[in-house]
């Protein structure tokens, strides 16, 4: 009673137009720090601020960075010279540099709408895709396999992946995007893509053998909600999961309102991406090779089924008695949570007919082997599975309660909440409608809704923001995932607001907002030091100058590839195996490629395995795929340069550079050293470059023998440099 | 700030700027601090100042992987052999378990115990050569832990939690602490048979930069991936592309000396290029002498592989590798759900002379003082049966023992209960196990923070207190 009769105290004391600002299980109000931070106000999309320079202003974007720039008396950098722009754009959107054709083809084209014209190119590349994917990929923790002490392959997880790639490339609506992530399974029940893109769920790591699965079952419902938070929202929510946030207006129970709206989710790996047609035409094909061999496969689960009860049992016995009892119960019986249990319970009591026959001796085992070699005949008429995906789909059953839970702990329950927002934002739980699935909730749904609201005051700030970031090698807030207190205030505040309402304006389209940025004077601008700008700003937070920044271990790999002329540009399917280093060893598998040139594919492409992941890619920063990364480490450590100075696969790729060069420059050696520099750096050497360069061919000869082996070293050097791994 | 990237683009004084954000009441300036010179510290490897003076400037640990039986090596318990046969008593709290064999009969320790030294510490006899130094040794007898299983017990004695992301413990140390030879890893680890449970999740650098994060050495000359310049590459070539390599870099970092990240690559060339010349110095146990050799067992198969990795990690602590992390039967040799006399038999003997000659050598070149050794594994074992002669898990209660570094040996610490199944009297879970380790190398564990997810993070979490009673 006292807390009701405070909280609506509070909002006559605040006047009808304050928003709902009181926990109501504490009484305590949200500070007032907490209730103007900026993030949380309504979006308004402000008028480009009046500069002087109007000449330098392009597009919007400039005129607010500039009026920052004017006050503080600060000049903007001149134009990036043309062939610094081109790079950069190659490198920005599609991860690797462009072809010396494609160079001579921007110089020489003097309209003023040459370089829009290479942006537009660039953006309808599938190249952009796959660069832009990765981005993502990193925010969706995504690998190909569990992680933990077994580490399985996720057979089917890549089709998430493949959907991301043509999710940028078809520039499809970021809310829409954002739906299907969510709750593609209950708002687009028979679209591919939308099942596909559950899997954005499904990539937390997972331990398959786990004994206290309801301890598991809280650590991916957490993971879940700490992932939401941070790629949707920008907020730290897991600093919640124990006690009211020590900074930001994010309380106890809001931690768990999120959560609820995950309540009844349940692991499908089984998810048909094909339409109806082709699945019925295959369960008709199925069924004929079923009657064909019902015969011996009922021979064959006679022989088993003493060994399957013994596996059964055994491992049965390894769980509490509580999951034993979930387990073995009647269907009907079960409660909704002991349906969650149930589902994370039955692959570890579900066995192969291979697993269980391991088990079988002497005449059984023969009597198995000469079934198994019968009922292989019939493998000819075995009908192709249908495309699986795998995802996040709700149970059947109806969600079970969700509890503000005691210090996090699942076995700690204080009192029940139901999905809900933010309460500084909404303080009500959510609205739950009925969806197109009808036998789901419709909670996760409803807060996919909520985030792609317009008036949401977060989901399009973050994105905007993350898109600078990229475009930029940092955002206008610089911690992309923490737009709380303890993350970095935007430099530019209005300039991120401007982006964000635009963002919406243009249809959540990235592609258009990408276009709009990259047409701005702020980002054509060179990369150059300036002492009278940089004295007073030298960080940089005015935008003065195009912030220089390395590329990526997945550009740097696929830019070797590129100027080499080695890459296969083959899109989309199951991850590729590359050679691992010799000496490397893998638990869950690393089976390389019989076809060589699948080594040579995008680095996008490249197996994740969580405990394994890619050497060349870990050493520079890949992020490990345990938690969301909104943004990556930058490193400078020996172990890069042993990877690109001493990996025989590096080494081969100088090779096949040199050759291309020699094959494209003929035999006088000046021809040679400008096309690799043509190649490698978009741009001819200079005479005192020529000649440094002619000096190490002929020096170098001394010691590296023959002319091969000198010029691959000369050109192993180049893809070494700095000028190669940064993007200026 | 948070998320990543410790060595943004800005300057200490972007950092600072910072600070006008508008916070009230919070204990930020320790962490500020470390940040702010995180962010100052472009060379991530910069030795830097611990917080108090440190006792051990190195830890080797020897990490029984599989969980070994304390009741059957340092903890003998008369009450259990009583009960030997006899289902638990219910007073004991029946725990969950990962075989689910907390219903079995209780199991006592077939093993003949003695105590030794001066001091009297009880020790088994499957650790005959490790029994002679306990005067040397104290006895953490108190530990627990938190995981059921393998992996995350592991990733917890290696990183303080369960679940995988965290920094490793030997991470954060140089995260602390800088290189103290910039030509040799900071942070090393050594296997002897099957890879790792969990594999490199365990020496991860977690969410600090990626440079702190443990390198594992193979065997043989080359111990660091793609250490051998490429195949038919001599020295004399590699040094000339290198010279190469560093005109173009020069000449292009020339007018961009705002950016010392590109300077930072320069070097980080010649350093790999010294790594190259030194590193299998390092591990070439050639130039030892034949006594030493036979101080760790060389000669002997059972011993060899284990004993080589010991006298490894002496070498390599020898020339100011902070942290070596030493698996004994790596891919959990010690988890003995069945038929524990052959298994710890075997991993016993492969470890016990080898782990004694490690403190004999140490011991006689004066650097046991300042070097911190320190055996367990990721969790004990329990004392009830499982499949009749083995033992399931045991992370309620278990040993560790510390020895060097500014240890007190000689005496025990703390208590298990009367069969050995949970720590009773001053129980030291794994963050206090780290909080010791980190004080010992002249660390605080609370003033150790990196900003991370908008959370001052530590290497223990919410917990941690040191464990004084091993050196006061």
């Amino acid at each position: 009673m006292r807390n009701v009769r405070v909280a609506s105290m509070s909002v006559l004391a605040l006047g009808a137009a304050s928003v709902l600002v009181w926990a109501s299980d504490g009484a305590k109000p949200f500070s007032a720090a907490q209730k103007t931070w900026w993030a949380f106000q309504k979006l308004v999309k402000p008028a480009a601020p009046a500069v002087k320079n109007t000449a330098w202003v392009k597009t919007p974007v400039d005129a607010f960075l500039l009026a920052k720039m004017e006050d503080r008396g600060v000049k903007p950098n001149p134009r990036a010279d043309k062939a610094t722009l081109i790079r950069r754009a190659y490198l920005v959107l599609t991860g690797m540099p462009p072809a010396p054709e494609q160079v001579q083809a921007f110089l020489a084209d003097d309209s003023p709408k040459a370089f829009e014209r290479v942006v537009d190119e660039l953006l309808a590349s599938p190249h952009y895709g796959e660069r832009w994917a990765r981005h993502w990929l990193d925010l969706a923790r995504y690998a190909d396999s569990e992680g933990f002490k077994a580490d399985e392959t996720r057979p089917n997880v890549w089709r998430y992946r493949d959907y991301v790639i043509r999710a940028f490339n078809e520039d499809k609506p970021y809310n829409r995007f954002v739906e299907e992530q969510l709750a593609g399974d209950e708002l687009y029940p028979k679209n591919a893509d939308a099942l596909a893109a559950t899997g954005f769920n499904r990539h937390f790591p997972d331990e398959s053998n786990a004994a206290n699965i309801m301890l598991r079952r809280q650590e991916l419902l957490n993971d879940i909600t700490d992932t939401t938070g941070a790629v949707f929202m920008g907020l730290t929510f897991g600093c919640a999961r124990c006690h009211d946030h020590k900074y930001d207006p994010i309380l106890h129970k809001d931690y768990y309102r999120l959560q609820a709206f995950f309540a009844n989710v349940k692991i499908d790996d089984q998810l048909s991406l094909e339409e109806e047609g082709r699945v019925a035409d295959y369960r008709e094909k199925e069924r004929s090779y079923l009657a064909a061999t019902a015969e011996v496969r009922a021979e064959i689960a006679k022989l088993l089924e003493p060994a399957y009860q013994k596996r059964y049992e055994e491992r049965l016995s390894r769980f509490p008695e509580e999951i034993q009892a979930v387990i073995t119960m009647k269907a009907e019986e079960r409660t909704p949570f002991q349906w969650q249990m149930f589902h994370k319970a039955k692959p570890q009591v579900t066995f192969t007919d291979a697993e269980v026959a391991g088990l079988l001796k002497g005449d059984e085992r023969t009597r198995y082997k000469e079934l198994t070699a019968e009922l292989a005949k019939f493998d000819a008429t075995k009908p192709e599975p249908p495309a699986l995906a795998q995802g996040m789909v709700d149970a059947a059953s109806p969600a079970p309660q969700t509890h503000v839970l005691s210090g996090g702990a699942y076995n700690s329950p204080k009192d029940e909440v139901q999905p809900g927002f933010l309460t500084i934002l909404d303080e009500k739980p959510a609205e739950i409608a009925p969806v197109a699935n009808p036998s789901s909730t419709g909670r996760r749904a409803a807060l996919a809704r909520w985030l792609t609201r317009e008036d949401n005051p977060l989901t399009s700030r973050v994105m905007a923001n993350r898109i600078w970031h990229y475009q930029f090698g940092r955002g206008i807030a610089g911690t992309p995932s923490d737009f709380g207190m303890m993350g970095e205030r935007p430099v530019n505040k209005e300039l991120l607001d401007y982006l964000a309402a635009r963002f919406v304006e243009l249809g959540w389209s990235v592609k258009k907002l990408n276009r709009e940025i990259m047409l701005s004077s702020a980002w054509q601008q060179s990369a150059e030091w300036r002492e009278d700008a940089g004295g007073e700003d030298p960080a940089n937070k005015l935008t003065w100058r195009y912030p220089r920044h390395r590329l990526e271990g997945e550009a740097i790999r696929d830019s070797i590839l590129s100027v080499a002329g080695a890459l296969n540009g083959k899109m989309y399917g199951p991850g590729v195996f590359p050679a691992l280093p010799p000496g490397m060893v893998t638990r869950g598998g690393w089976k390389v490629q019989e076809d060589e040139a699948e080594a040579n594919r995008r680095s996008v492409y490249i197996f994740v395995r969580r405990n394994t992941r890619y050497p060349m890619l870990q050493a520079f920063d890949m992020p490990d795929t345990h938690e969301s990364c909104a943004r990556r480490n930058i490193t400078v450590s020996p172990t890069q340069a042993l990877e690109l100075l001493n990996s025989d696969v590096v080494m081969g790729w100088a090779k096949q550079l040199s050759q291309r060069v020699r094959n494209d420059a003929g035999l006088d050696e000046r021809g040679q050293v400008e096309r690799a520099w043509k190649l490698v750096y978009q741009r001819p050497p200079s005479e005192a470059e020529t000649a440094s360069a002619l000096a190490f061919l002929k020096k170098h000869g001394d010691v590296a023998g023959d002319s091969e082996a000198v010029f691959t070293d000369f050109c192993h050097a180049l893809i070494n440099s700095n000028e190669f791994v940064y993007v200026n | 700030m948070s998320t990543n990237c410790p060595y943004p683009h800005g300057t200490r004084r972007t950092f600072l700027s910072r600070l006008g954000t508008g916070l009230s009441g919070i204990a930020l300036s320790s962490m500020i601090a470390e940040d702010a010179l995180a962010a100052a510290r472009r060379d991530p490897m910069e030795p830097r100042e611990p917080h108090h003076k440190p006792m051990a400037k190195s830890v080797i640990w020897l990490f029984m992987e599989g969980g070994p039986s304390h009741i059957d090596l340092f903890d003998p318990k008369p009450k259990l052999n009583e009960l030997d046969g006899q289902p638990m008593p219910a007073s004991f709290g029946k725990p969950i378990t990962a075989m689910g064999t907390a219903g079995n009969t209780l199991m006592g320790s077939p093993r003949k115990w003695k105590q030794h030294g001066q001091s009297g510490l009880w020790v088994s006899d499957w650790y005959p050569n490790i029994a002679e130094h306990v005067d040397d040794i104290a006895v953490l007898r108190s530990c627990w832990a938190n995981g059921l299983n393998h992996v995350g017990s592991v990733c917890q004695m290696n990183t303080g939690d369960i679940l995988a992301g965290r920094p490793a413990l030997g991470a954060w140390l140089t995260y602390g602490l800088g290189s103290a030879n910039r030509n040799l890893p900071t942070f090393v680890i050594l296997t002897d048979d099957k890879e790792v449970l969990g594999g490199p999740k365990n020496w991860s650098a977690g969410f600090l930069p990626a440079s702190f994060q443990g390198t594992q050495f193979r065997n043989g000359d080359s111990p660091i991936l793609h250490l051998k310049s490429p195949q038919g590459v001599t020295a004399e070539r590699q040094r000339s592309k290198l010279d190469f390599l560093k005109e173009l870099n020069e000449r292009w970092n020339a007018d961009k000396q705002d950016d010392s990240d590109l300077d930072a690559r320069v070097a980080s060339y010649e350093l790999a290029y010294k790594m190259q010349a030194t590193a299998p110095e390092a591990v070439d146990l050639t130039k030892e002498t034949a006594a030493t050799k036979a101080l760790y067992g060389l000669e002997d198969e059972a011993t060899s592989v284990f004993g080589a990795n010991c006298l490894l990690a002496r070498r390599l602590v020898e020339r100011g590798v902070r942290f070596v992390e030493l698996y004994c039967g790596s891919g959990s040799g010690w988890d003995a759900h069945a038929n524990i006399e052959a298994n710890h038999g075997k991993w016993c003997k492969a470890s016990d002379k080898p782990i004694a000659g490690l403190l004999t050598d140490l011991k006689q070149r004066g650097m046991l003082e300042d070097t911190l050794v320190v055996w367990g594994g990721e969790f004990g074992r329990t004392p009830f049966n499982e499949k009749g002669n083995g033992r399931d898990h045991n992370p309620w209660g278990f040993t560790m023992w510390f020895a060097g570094g500014g240890v007190k040996g000689g005496r025990t610490v703390g208590t298990t209960d009367e069969i050995g199944l949970r720590a009773v009297d001053r129980p030291a879970h794994v963050h206090d196990v780290h909080a010791s380790i980190l004080h010992l190398m002249g660390l605080d564990h609370v003033k150790l923070t990196y900003l991370h997810n908008g959370r001052a993070e530590r290497p223990t979490i919410v917990g941690g207190d040191p464990v004084r009673e091993l050196w006061a």
